[in-house]
C-alpha cells in the first residue's frame, strides 16, 4: 500500500513544482533555464552558477536610461521592501546592461547601489550580451547619437523571473499591476530551497 | 458703523479674491521632483503643469544651472520594447493639466554641474513660447523613493 502510494506522491510533488500558477505571465514552458557568461561589478567573469540558490529577477537596460529603467528598478525595490526580511534575502535582481560601451562595471555598481544590495549589475562584451539577449528573445537597438554623442537605447522592458535553480517562472511587463508582481515575487521567494 | 472693520473686511476679501484669481488664471506647477541618479548618470525631472489661463500654452523646453543639458523626453512602448524620443514642444490647452510622470514624459537632466543630494531643492526653469520663463523649485528625491 505505502509502496504504491510513495511514487505517486513524488509525482504529485514534482507536478506541483512545475505547474505553479502565476498572476503575471507564465513563461515556464517558453523560456530556457538561466545560462550566461557576463562580467560583474568588479570586472570578473561570472556565470549563472555564481547566482544559484536565490530567486532571480532579470532585467535588461542601461544606465543612461533616465526614466523606464529607474522606474522599473524602483518598483522592484518597493516590492522587495514589502517582503519579510527572510524572503527578501532570497531574491536578487540582475540588471544586465545592453550598453557595454558606456556601462563599465564601476558605473553599474554605482547605479545598482542606488536601489539596494539585492540589485546586481552585469555587463560584458557585445557577444556575451547578445548571447543572453538572444537566449531570452530580448531585443535592443541603438538610436542615432545626438550632436553631443548621446544616444538612446531601445530595449525590452519586461522583468523575467527564475527560481533558485534557474528555471524560468514568470514574466512581468511594465503595465502589470503592482499587486500581481508582488504576489508572484513573494511566491517565488517562498519556493527557494523547497525543491 | 464700524468703518475700520468694514474696510478691513473688504481689504481681506479683495486680497483673497485676488490671490484666488491669480492662482486660477495662471500657469502652475505641482509636485516638481528630480529623481537623482548617482555619478554622471542622467537624472529625470517630473511635475504636473496646469494651464489656468484661457489660451493654449506651448512648453518649448527647460534649463537649469545645475545641469549642462536638459531635454524634454518621452518614453514609449512598441512591441514590448521601451523607446525614448526627444519632444521639441508640448501644447497644453486652456484649463488643462499635463503631467510629466515615470514611464511617460520626463525632463532628461544631463551633465550635472552642481553637487546635489537627496532633500535639496534645485531650480529648473520652464520655457514657453510667448510667455515669461517660469523658474520652478524641484525637490531632489532618491530613485528608490519613487
Amino acid at each position: 500500500m505505502s509502496k504504491l502510494l510513495f511514487p505517486l506522491f513524488v509525482v504529485m510533488i514534482l507536478a506541483g513544482c512545475t505547474g505553479e500558477d502565476w498572476r503575471t505571465q507564465d513563461v515556464s514552458d517558453v523560456l530556457p533555464p538561466l545560462d550566461f557568461k557576463l562580467v560583474n561589478e568588479n570586472g570578473n567573469t561570472v556565470t549563472e552558477q555564481d547566482y544559484a540558490g536565490k530567486a532571480t529577477l532579470l532585467f535588461f537596460g542601461y544606465t543612461h536610461c533616465p526614466d523606464v529603467c529607474p522606474t522599473t528598478l524602483a518598483r522592484l525595490r518597493a516590492i522587495l521592501q514589502q517582503l519579510d526580511g527572510t524572503l527578501r534575502d532570497r531574491v536578487q535582481v540582475l540588471f544586465v546592461s545592453v550598453d557595454p560601451k558606456r556601462d563599465t562595471p564601476e558605473s553599474l555598481a554605482t547605479y545598482t547601489d542606488a536601489f539596494g544590495p539585492e540589485f546586481i549589475g552585469l555587463t560584458g562584451s557585445k557577444a556575451q550580451i547578445d548571447d543572453i539577449a538572444n537566449r531570452y528573445r530580448v531585443s535592443y537597438s541603438y538610436d542615432e547619437p545626438d550632436e553631443s554623442g548621446n544616444y538612446n537605447v531601445s530595449h525590452s522592458s519586461a522583468v523575467l523571473a527564475f527560481d533558485d535553480q534557474g528555471h524560468p517562472t514568470f514574466m512581468a511587463i511594465q503595465s502589470e499591476p503592482n499587486e500581481a508582481v508582488k504576489a508572484d515575487v513573494a511566491k517565488l521567494a517562498k519556493m527557494v530551497g523547497q525543491h | 458703523m464700524y468703518p475700520f472693520f468694514r474696510s478691513l473686511l473688504v481689504g481681506v476679501s479683495a486680497l483673497l479674491l485676488s490671490t484666488g484669481l491669480a492662482f486660477a488664471s495662471d500657469v502652475a506647477v505641482s509636485n516638481p521632483k528630480v529623481r537623482l541618479m548617482p555619478g554622471d548618470i542622467p537624472s529625470a525631472g517630473y511635475f504636473k503643469l496646469h494651464n489656468g489661463t484661457n489660451e493654449t500654452i506651448k512648453l518649448v523646453g527647460a534649463r537649469s544651472d545645475a545641469f549642462g543639458m536638459v531635454h524634454m523626453h518621452m518614453s514609449m512602448k512598441k512591441d514590448g520594447m521601451a523607446h525614448m524620443k526627444a519632444v521639441p514642444e508640448i501644447d497644453v490647452a486652456a484649463g488643462e493639466d499635463f503631467e510629466f510622470a515615470p514611464s511617460g514624459y520626463h525632463l532628461m537632466l544631463m551633465k550635472r554641474s552642481a553637487p546635489l543630494k537627496v532633500g535639496d531643492d534645485v531650480v529648473i526653469t520652464l520655457e514657453f513660447e510667448g510667455r515669461d520663463p517660469m523658474p520652478v523649485s524641484f525637490k531632489v528625491v532618491s530613485p528608490a523613493a519613487m
